[in-house]
């Protein structure tokens, strides 16, 4: 059996004691029966298998195929499994439009709820008593902390992920990009730019083909 | 506001934007409540209710909510008893020192 | 479902204990209804491991900011949206 401990034992006293607990709380089950070791083992692969790269694939296509785009921002679930992402466990993946009017922010006030079916484990940020508190109320102070203000005449909109929906923003493409390819626009693209508390980067220092 | 958990709008400081390294309990905790939840033993429902039931919520960092929480879950379901999760997790603790 | 698209609504100031997912900034506001998501088993009952059938409608509802926080500090364009439940909803008349 894998012992994934090692971190926890030569990091000694200064980790959590809820380390213990939850390893205490694996060893139980399984000897119980409740899990089996492949089950963890599944789950935990699960998850390294997701990170923003997806996210920003999707964008990229988006970006470059019109019908996919319609797909994402009308059914952002068979849009990932289109791209072999693979995303059953929320009920849904809805997928928000950035336009020249309108800037989109998301937020779970309530837990920290976010696309981790798609994108992996949020930022600690996002997680935040400070983020969960403020993103609703002064989103826009919030974003410029990240360093983000949205030209004049645009109106920010926030979404709180209070139920069964999970949320993405899908970004608008920076200008000076035409003729990039799929793999190039999506290197543009932030794990902070899928949430909005950002842009995508603008390709001023790649030099396009 | 009522419950600590329900904090839209209550006021808060800068936002920390740095970001620890997970730890492999950490991905563990995330694992156990994946692997619970696809068996149908747990939903995402009773974990949230059991994470904003904690009194110590404001307290503890985000995976240390949903351990605490899946350990309260998994006791009030009858599935684990605290006793036993108390004398695994110290001697866990034990073996860790000695090495 | 009781409510379409457009729909002038308020969100129920109600107290109930137990696990809601009908955040505290929201109660009493009045918005209105952006879309149907669809229907779901209701997270209230499935928090204490009950079927939470039937399942019940959720909406996207819209709110003004400048109708949820007496000093917001952006422009009265600005909106939020939230998910929220048809039986957290009352339906609202009155002038925009």
């Amino acid at each position: 059996m894998s012992d994934h401990s090692h971190e926890e034992a030569s990091s000694g006293r200064t980790t959590s004691p809820y380390a213990a607990r939850i390893r205490a709380i694996e060893a139980l089950l399984l000897e119980k029966g409740v899990l089996n070791e492949p089950e963890v083992q599944d789950n935990i692969s699960y998850m390294e298998a997701r990170s923003p790269a997806n996210g920003a694939k999707l964008v990229a296509r988006a970006w470059v195929d019109p019908e996919f785009k319609e797909l994402l921002l009308s059914d952002g679930k068979a849009a990932a499994s289109q791209l072999g992402m693979d995303p059953e466990h929320p009920a849904e993946i809805i997928v928000v439009e950035n336009t020249p009017e309108v800037h989109n922010l998301i937020v779970c006030t309530l837990c920290s709820c976010y696309p981790r079916a798609i994108l992996g484990r949020p930022p600690d940020w996002y997680k935040s008593f400070a983020y969960r508190s403020r993103a609703v109320r002064e989103p826009r102070a919030v974003m410029r902390e990240f360093g983000f203000e949205p030209p004049e005449g645009v109106e920010v909109v926030v979404h709180d992920s209070t139920a069964d929906a999970r949320y993405m923003v899908l970004p608008m493409r920076p200008p000076d990009t035409k003729g990039m390819d799929e793999e190039q626009l999506a290197e543009l693209v932030t794990r902070d730019s899928l949430v909005g508390v950002n842009v995508p980067r603008s390709p001023s220092r790649t030099s396009p083909r | 506001m009522g419950e600590a958990h329900d904090m839209g709008g209550s006021p808060g400081g800068p936002v920390d934007r740095g970001q620890h390294e997970v730890e492999d309990w950490e991905r563990l905790a995330d694992a156990i409540n994946g692997a619970l939840g696809a068996k149908g033993l747990q939903s995402t429902d009773e974990l949230r209710r059991s994470i904003e039931s904690l009194e110590e919520y404001r307290d503890l960092s985000y995976y240390e909510r949903w351990v605490a929480a899946t350990e309260k879950l998994l006791v009030e379901k009858g599935v684990l008893s605290s006793d036993e999760i108390d004398q695994r997790a110290a001697e866990i603790e034990r073996r860790w020192d000695r090495l | 479902m009781t409510f379409e698209p457009g729909d002038r609504v308020r969100v129920l100031p109600s107290e109930k204990p137990g696990h809601v997912r009908t955040p505290a900034y929201l109660k009493g506001k009045v918005g209105w209804v952006e879309s149907l998501i669809g229907e779901f088993p209701n997270p209230e009952e499935l928090a204490y491991g009950l079927s939470g059938l039937p399942e019940r409608p959720l909406y996207k509802v819209g709110f003004r900011q400048t109708d949820l926080w007496k000093d917001y500090r952006g422009p009265a364009e600005d909106f939020l949206y939230a998910d929220i439940y048809e039986h957290w909803l009352e339906s609202e008349r009155g002038p925009k």
